[in-house]
């Protein structure tokens, strides 16, 4: 079928236009995750060269303990840091709402956080924990207080290093939800506000009535984003514990990224990655909906 | 019209395009018969005046043959990974230091040179390592690398510490963990040892001299797998981790980075700790920066109060794993015959002995006429003594057996350090601890042979 | 304002200021501090004596000014690269009538189901295979991969939200599609181009994974993987690392005061507006 004139106008230009981006996709997404595919199915340890094994890697990671521990880590980290992203935005937004002058300023000021590369920021974070009083601020202020004697070792028991990390993602993150809370906010009619006041509505009623609802899409936006985001991070878990102490912190990035570079087993190594991708169809399925819906 | 917007667009990629060009890395022009340019790896040490001396060394070299060298450095942490991923992008270095397991974890992948004829050249030079030293390089009857100097451990303690108590400097593992508790002092933040399981040879070296001097060892004589399941490995397990358990160490011990120990010893938060020499470098080092006559005064007391002791010795003797670096020459260098040549320069009892003068007692140098010539630098005090001997306690990776690649594999696995982890964090009992530790290791000798 | 909610305000504010800016300053006073002042636990808040030597001493005795040297080239090509072909892109799939058009917004999205996180190891062999590892060649072929799909969607809703009729009464004029482009849309367009030029900036700069894995000499390191080196590679230099991060984060806050409300209004288009 021949399309009409306009169309056919068109799709030339857009080929050309779209070809830098085919050119990438195709060379650098799509072609490494063929071969990721294949390398998953081969026992290739760095040094020797691969075999095909079939899904030996797969039936081996999906019985391999560290890897339920790998899983459960990632949904803690993941969720526990998105649940206090979603109240500090909101409780952010709701601050900034309440500002006229100096407003900007300060959304400004409360973005620094987003923009500081997550390696600056982990360093920070894991100082802040140190039990070394020197450099842990915690602990040099616990101290200095009186309250504790002993500088506590946050980041040496389970607990209290998936808490670092999480509150350490958390920081980098929460002034994205708090400024898509603010323009969600401002979003929001007037008349619906005052509509809810002339009924003899409170603050918290309206903030329950007209603000939440209000925000529904944001939220969903912000909260899909993240825990996309999240759930692939390598860097702070990294470079705060390197997965440990142990096996306590260790996310799907960073032990893909064990696997690999020190076991050195790279079939083993793709495959861990490889788990994620049904996770990732889920959230990305449930994402579109909401984001292109509103897309004419 | 299309054209035009053609060649707008095609400009701005070949500009990015070339742009690309100028980031990628210089390539290395093809070796020349005259002037060779060859690619030396070092390791990084803690003592930054070793590693100066040894880029001079390779200078000089090229200054004297025409050519270059460019000495590229890898660390403590990064020392497998690098070779590794070298190895995968086919981009080895000529000439490499190699640590204790890596000559025949390279060799077994077929990326080093046999320099069994080299070496014969270099015995008749320089002369030959001590018995217990060769096997470090020689696999299936070739010789891999040439042995170079041993970086050992030392138990560090504070001397001051022991005298107010009255305990004896300890000589054994069991002393060691029982002066621990003498010494102990958490209400002051003060505490009997700090021996960290990380993934640094201070985590992995110290476990291996535990499990050696126990008599514990997951291979046998003829280099095969052996189980780990043993009394020996029990008794090496609890004292692994009962360390932890018994609070002796200071809380975030296991977390500590490479030079956390070295950091808590100087800070005066510990009394013993496994190091190499470093420690006493930085404090020489501490002394020469002194700010003023007091701070001179107190740092001068902290270098002579502390004590570099030999390693604990176990049940079966003092064995202790140690960094032992050698050279190799890999099998892609353009010019092998330089490659041989620079360490050859490199190992002369001359350019040994002067890194071996700005080493800080760190580097003890093996071959027989270098060694013989160290021993008056070592006998500068009672630690530096201590340092000259590090050869004879040393034992390699895999003991009792050769080093084989599944033994290097073993090592670099981490699963040495992370079993006692998983007593201490995940609170497993030593029982499952070295099962899980059994298992591992079991399936790296399947996976590699042998 | 009710009274509650002026000291609400009042009480949150200074609490997130708190927050912000409490682990910037403890970075920033250790970046004054001598080594001896961090191990010794002195003058904890307020370094005294207060010093600039690991400013300098990072700048005269460490690698820091390559790795310096080489973030910013790798960002500045990155950067190129990604706006060109995101701009492109993201004009076609907004304004430009094909078959298909609604399966590449969709393509965008997809993308993110193959992540840094799975994407490095195959990525690895790739460029090891075009000889481009150990290079900046390496991070300039594979930061697109995550800039562009972002600074993509990004541009998609940007052109969206432009008023079509200026170009179509261009085109009414007479001119050719590439003249509206250029004269019409363009200087329209620009602040969406330079919140994304500034967002791939802010990627790139900051990346750490696949220069960790990427690249192994340590002249050819970025800062993330140079200042992840100090830390762990490294001895007795924490008062560097510090002045380190200080540095890294100076230039994406300075481009950042200026286009902020460009960057926060890109932001807020994506999420808000979908």
């Amino acid at each position: 079928m021949r399309l009409p004139r306009a169309l056919r106008r068109d799709t030339g230009a857009a080929f050309l236009f779209l070809l830098p981006l085919l050119v990438l996709v195709i060379g650098l997404i799509a072609y490494p995750f063929a071969r990721a595919i294949w390398l998953s199915l081969t026992d290739k340890l760095v040094g020797y060269p691969e075999r095909f094994v079939g899904l030996r890697n797969y039936a081996y990671v999906l019985d391999d303990d560290t890897f339920h521990e790998v899983v459960k880590n990632t949904l803690v980290f993941t969720v526990g840091s998105l649940v206090l992203k979603v109240l500090t935005g909101l409780a952010m937004a709701l601050v900034l709402n309440g500002v006229w002058r100096g407003r900007n300023f300060f959304r400004g000021l409360f973005l620094l956080p987003w923009i500081t590369s997550t390696v600056v920021i982990a360093l920070t974070w894991r100082w802040m924990f140190d039990a070394f009083p020197g450099r842990g601020f915690f602990n040099s202020v616990l101290i200095d207080t009186g309250l504790i004697s002993h500088p506590i070792a946050f980041m040496a028991t389970p607990a209290g290093a998936m808490g670092a990390v999480i509150v350490a993602n958390w920081w980098r993150a929460f002034p994205f939800f708090g400024v898509s809370y603010l323009a969600g906010m401002q979003a929001i009619p007037r008349e619906l506000y005052d509509a809810a006041s002339v009924d003899g509505a409170g603050a918290w009623h309206r903030f329950r009535h007209v603000t939440l609802p209000g925000l529904r899409h944001v939220m969903i936006v912000t909260i899909v984003l993240s825990f996309i985001l999240t759930i692939n991070d390598f860097n702070i878990v990294y470079v705060m514990t390197r997965g440990g102490p142990g096996t306590a912190t260790q996310v799907f990035a960073t032990y893909s990224y064990e696997v690999a570079f020190n076991q050195l087993r790279w079939g083993r190594g793709v495959t861990i990655s490889i788990f994620l991708v049904p996770v990732l169809i889920v959230a990305i399925a449930l994402i579109s909906r909401y984001l292109l819906k509103d897309r004419e | 019209m299309a054209h035009r917007r053609v060649s707008r667009r095609h400009f701005l990629m070949g500009a990015a395009g070339a742009g690309a060009t100028l980031a990628l890395g210089a390539r290395e022009a093809p070796a020349q018969k005259k002037a060779a340019s060859l690619r030396l790896w070092i390791l990084k040490t803690y003592v930054e005046p070793t590693n100066k001396a040894i880029e001079a060394s390779a200078q000089r070299w090229a200054a004297k043959h025409g050519g270059s060298v460019t000495v590229e450095y890898f660390t403590f942490e990064d020392m497998q990974t690098k070779y590794v991923a070298a190895i995968e992008n086919k981009n080895t270095p000529d000439v490499g230091q190699l640590e204790t397991s890596a000559p025949a974890r390279f060799a077994g992948m077929g990326q080093l040179l046999d320099l069994s004829g080299f070496a014969k050249q270099i015995e008749s030079q320089v002369g030959k390592p001590p018995a217990n030293v060769a096997p470090v390089t020689i696999v299936d009857g070739k010789t891999w690398a040439i042995p170079w100097y041993i970086m050992a451990p030392f138990w560090y303690v504070w001397r001051d510490e022991f005298e107010k108590k009255k305990v004896k400097l300890p000589t054994t593992f069991e002393e060691a963990k029982a002066a621990a508790h003498a010494l102990n002092r958490p209400k002051d933040n003060f505490y009997g040892m700090g021996q960290s399981w990380n993934r640094t040879a201070d985590g992995y070296g110290v476990m291996q001299g535990l499990m050696y001097s126990y008599g514990a060892a997951w291979a046998g004589k003829d280099g095969k797998y052996r189980s780990i399941k043993t009394p020996a490995m029990q008794k090496v397990m609890r004292w692994a981790t009962d360390i932890y358990k018994e609070g002796i160490q200071p809380a975030d011990t296991l977390t500590w980075t490479g030079s956390g120990n070295n950091e808590n010893f100087i800070a005066h938060n510990i009394a013993q700790t496994s190091n190499g020499p470093s420690i006493t470098f930085a404090m020489e080092n501490a002394v020469a920066k002194a700010t003023d006559a007091a701070d001179r005064k107190k740092k001068e007391e902290a270098l002579a109060n502390h004590v570099a002791l030999p390693h604990p010795a176990g049940p079966e003797g003092r064995r202790m794993w140690a960094i032992a670096m050698s050279f190799g020459v890999f099998k892609n260098s353009k010019d092998p015959e330089a490659a041989m040549s620079l360490v050859a320069h490199l190992l002369s009892p001359e350019e040994t002995l002067g890194v071996m003068k700005d080493s800080y007692g760190q580097f003890a140098p093996v071959l027989d006429k270098g060694r013989a010539a160290s021993k008056d630098y070592f006998n500068k005090n009672d630690n530096y003594r201590t340092f000259g001997k590090a050869a004879e306690w040393f034992v390699p990776t895999g003991w009792p057996g050769p080093i084989t690649a599944a033994a290097a594999e073993v090592q670099a696995s981490n699963v040495l350090t992370d079993a006692p982890a998983k007593v201490i964090v995940d609170k497993w009992s030593v029982d499952q601890a070295i099962e899980w530790e059994d298992k591992k290791i079991k399936e790296i000798y399947s996976t590699l042979g042998a | 304002m009710s009274p509650t909610a002026r000291v609400f305000t009042v009480a949150g504010i200074v609490l997130f200021l708190l927050i912000v800016l409490v682990p910037f300053w403890w970075i920033a006073s250790m970046s004054f501090k001598t080594y001896e002042q961090i191990q010794f636990a002195t003058s904890i808040y307020v370094p005294k004596p207060f010093i600039w030597d690991n400013y300098t001493l990072l700048w005269t005795a460490t690698r820091f000014p390559l790795w310096l040297r080489n973030s910013v080239v790798t960002a500045v090509l990155v950067t190129l690269l990604t706006t060109v072909i995101a701009s492109l892109a993201g004009y076609a799939i907004a304004r430009l009538r094909f078959p298909g058009r609604e399966s590449f917004a969709s393509l965008i999205l997809v993308l993110y189901l193959v992540p840094p996180a799975l994407l490095f190891i195959p990525l690895y062999r790739v460029l090891a295979e075009l000889g481009a590892t150990n290079s900046l060649a390496a991070l300039v072929l594979s930061y697109p991969t995550f800039t562009v799909p972002f600074c993509t969607w990004l541009l998609i809703g940007f052109f969206k939200a432009l008023p079509r009729e200026l170009e179509e009464a261009a085109f009414v004029d007479g001119a050719t599609r590439t003249a509206a482009l250029t004269r019409v849309l363009l200087p329209l367009a620009a602040p969406g181009i330079v919140a994304s030029a500034i967002f791939a900036f802010t990627l790139s700069w900051n990346e750490f994974l696949y220069a960790l894995v990427f690249i192994q000499d340590e002249t050819r390191l970025t800062v993330p993987v140079g200042l992840n080196l100090l830390i762990y590679g490294d001895v007795f230099s924490w008062g560097q690392l510090m002045a380190a991060s200080v540095i890294t984060t100076l230039p994406v806050v300075a481009l950042y005061m200026f286009i902020h409300r460009w960057m926060v209004e890109g932001l807020a288009a994506g999420s808000v507006k979908g």
